[in-house]
């Protein structure tokens, strides 16, 4: 049995089936999917028919050449048998003058010549021209002709007279077929040259044609592979945007891109769960701290009312009024809890403006004035002039920056320095403002957990656990961050990411939607 | 009723301690009370106390370490741990590691006192 895993799918809905819904497609996918396709499959079978192609065009050419060659030699033969033929008509003639040999045999020379002329006829006129072979032919029968009458003639002195007209035609005849054969053997060497050069020309534009076919197919493939690694950076900082086609085809990589596509679509949802399980911790501790922080002041309550009732009789009536006066305390301390837990649950309109950030920071200072004076702290702030406007509530935030401040203020000895400077956000259309204190810093165990609610490092009655994380939701909910750093004995920095208003008008939004 | 127990209470809220003495005390016990848990250990060892009334959440030490201190230097010492808010498994830690009973926030001295009437019983056995 010789099975692969695809001939064998598993069963719908088993546990192991990919969580991918068959037929369901997503949004982002369809531009991937609706490219035509040019795979780098059919681009590396193209490159290589064009090669091919190329090869096979000089390999036709080269034995066009060679058949070419061959036809020229064979030709060039047929000439020499033609100059052979007029050289020996020519030596029967002088024979003939000379001694009185028989002139039949030159006759029969120049009978054949021309015989070898007629049956090339088209190949000389083709190499020469047709007037060429015109003049040759007639100068043959020139020759003819004088040559008759020459055997004609009676006596040496007639044939002496014919024999200048004789001489021309015949040196004529000779000159003009050595002309021919001395051509033709010029253009067979020629065309064998040609053919021992094309090699090297074939091999260098060969070379030239991998060297640009190959780069074109790298820069390709490696421009493509290297945007993956830019989306694999991006992932991998937690943006989850969806990968779109940067090409007009598609091919491979749109598959790699449409795996991506899943993969993000997979992560995301696992990080949505993450941040979800991330709030009902939240929840739990806010309702835990709820719990606690309000069980403190209802017990002393409940114990100083059922005190109160059961010697109601006998106490003192300074002593009633101290007990009272102590539920009236409790009940106070229970009300700020839950007034801080509705700030943090807050769900009202914020009259959303766009603010000067010097005067909104210097007003929250002189707010927290005396607690920083009281705590002999250094506070310094030192802010780039003309900063941006930011757009926010201007008491939501000024409560942030208070908490901030007050924060640090707890977390520092007599003479320590909190410092509040500015700086550009690497993201456009942010500023960031930074509170740093040379404290003792966070320990690294409990930096994920101060932006919880109700979690708290300060003694009982002096926090509620709450300004961090109402603080944060208020940030959040203008669009900026609060984020922290610290390194335990060298101080802690808060940064509060804004956002800017580049346009300073005042902008009514309502907040938590 | 004269008993004449010796209570602890351990409580950072300053007002538990201030109203539960007076309130116990009316039993006629000797009742004293502690916001520092720490301190109230270091009274411990000077002085032997037949019942131990803690708060369990508290920043430096918290309930259950003055449990097993407590029980660590005398066995027959009844622990009662106050909860701030009553979860099964915190007062099952609590059972576990030998506490006497546990009461959740917010409780009437009443309820704190049938308590410590079973604990006396206990002690009397």
């Amino acid at each position: 049995m010789n099975m692969t895993v695809q001939d064998n799918p598993m069963p719908p809905g088993s546990p192991n089936t990919p969580s991918r819904e068959l037929g369901k497609e997503y949004l982002e996918d369809i531009a991937l999917k609706s490219r035509p396709v040019i795979s780098i499959r059919f681009r590396l079978f193209l490159a290589f028919l064009v090669i091919f192609a190329f090869s096979m065009i000089v390999a036709l050419w080269s034995i066009y050449a060679l058949s070419g060659i061959q036809a020229k030699i064979l030709f060039l033969e047929a000439a020499g048998d033609y100059l052979a033929e007029i050289q020996q008509a020519r030596r029967f003639e002088k024979n003939f003058l000379l001694y009185g040999t028989n002139l039949e045999d030159s006759m029969q020379h120049l009978q054949t010549a021309e015989e070898i002329l007629q049956k090339n006829k088209n190949t000389i006129e083709k190499i020469l021209g047709r007037n060429s072979i015109r003049g040759m032919s007639l100068q043959l029968s020139n020759y003819h002709k004088v040559l008759e009458k020459v055997g004609e003639a009676g006596d040496t002195d007639e044939r002496n007279r014919y024999e200048p007209e004789l001489r021309e035609y015949g040196g004529q005849l000779v000159s003009d077929a050595t002309n021919f054969v001395e051509k033709e053997r010029e253009a067979v060497e020629g065309a064998l040259s040609l053919s021992r050069r094309v090699p090297f020309y074939f091999l260098g534009i060969l070379m030239v044609l991998i060297i640009v076919i190959t780069s074109f197919l790298v820069k390709n493939i490696l421009s493509t592979l290297n945007r993956f690694l830019e989306y694999t950076n991006r992932i991998g900082e937690g943006d989850f945007s969806p990968i779109l086609p940067k090409r007009k085809y598609r091919d491979e990589f749109s598959q790699l891109g449409l795996a991506f596509n899943h993969m993000i679509r997979e992560l995301d949802k696992r990080h949505k769960i993450l941040i979800e399980s991330h709030k009902l911790r939240a929840v739990g501790t806010l309702v835990a701290g709820v719990a606690h922080e309000l069980n403190n002041p209802l017990n002393n309550t409940m114990l100083t009312a059922g005190l109160l009732e059961e010697d109601f009789g006998r106490l003192p009536d300074e002593e009633k009024l101290d007990l009272v006066r102590d539920i009236i305390k409790e009940t106070d301390r229970s009300k700020v809890i839950v007034r801080h837990l509705l700030d943090f649950a807050r769900a009202s309109e914020y009259k959303i403006v766009a603010m000067d950030l010097e005067k909104l920071l210097e007003g929250s200072i002189r707010l927290v004035h005396n607690r920083v004076k009281l705590a002999k702290i250094d506070l310094q702030i030192k802010l780039t002039p003309d900063l941006p406007p930011v757009h926010g509530d201007e008491q939501a935030l000024q409560q942030v920056f208070i908490n901030l401040i007050l924060n640090a203020v707890d977390a520092l000895p007599p003479k320590g320095k909190i410092a509040i400077t500015d700086s550009k956000s690497s993201q456009g259309g942010f500023i960031e403002i930074k509170i740093t204190d040379n404290g003792a810093g966070i320990p690294e165990h409990i930096l994920p957990r101060i932006f919880d609610p109700f979690f708290t490092t300060k003694v009982k009655e002096k926090g509620t656990g709450l300004g961090l994380s109402v603080s944060q939701g208020i940030v959040r909910r203008l669009g900026g961050n609060i984020t922290v750093e610290s390194r335990v004995g060298m101080g802690t920095t808060f940064t509060v990411l804004l956002p800017t208003t580049e346009v300073p008008s005042s902008v009514s939004a309502a907040a938590d939607s | 009723m004269n008993r004449n127990l010796r209570i602890m209470v351990i409580d950072d809220e300053n007002i538990v301690g201030k109203r539960l003495k007076p309130a116990l005390e009316k039993d006629g016990d000797i009742v004293e009370a502690f916001t520092d848990a720490r301190k109230a250990l270091e009274r411990f060892s000077e002085q032997q106390f037949d019942i131990v009334v803690s708060d369990i959440r508290m920043d430096d030490i918290d309930g259950l370490e003055v449990l097993e201190q407590v029980l660590a230097r005398s066995e027959k010492t009844k622990v009662i741990i106050i909860t701030g808010y009553a979860t099964v498994e915190v007062a099952q830690e609590a059972l576990v590691k030998g506490a006497f009973d546990f009461i959740a926030k917010p409780f009437k001295p009443n309820d704190l006192r049938s308590i410590i009437d079973k604990a006396a019983k206990e002690l009397d056995k």
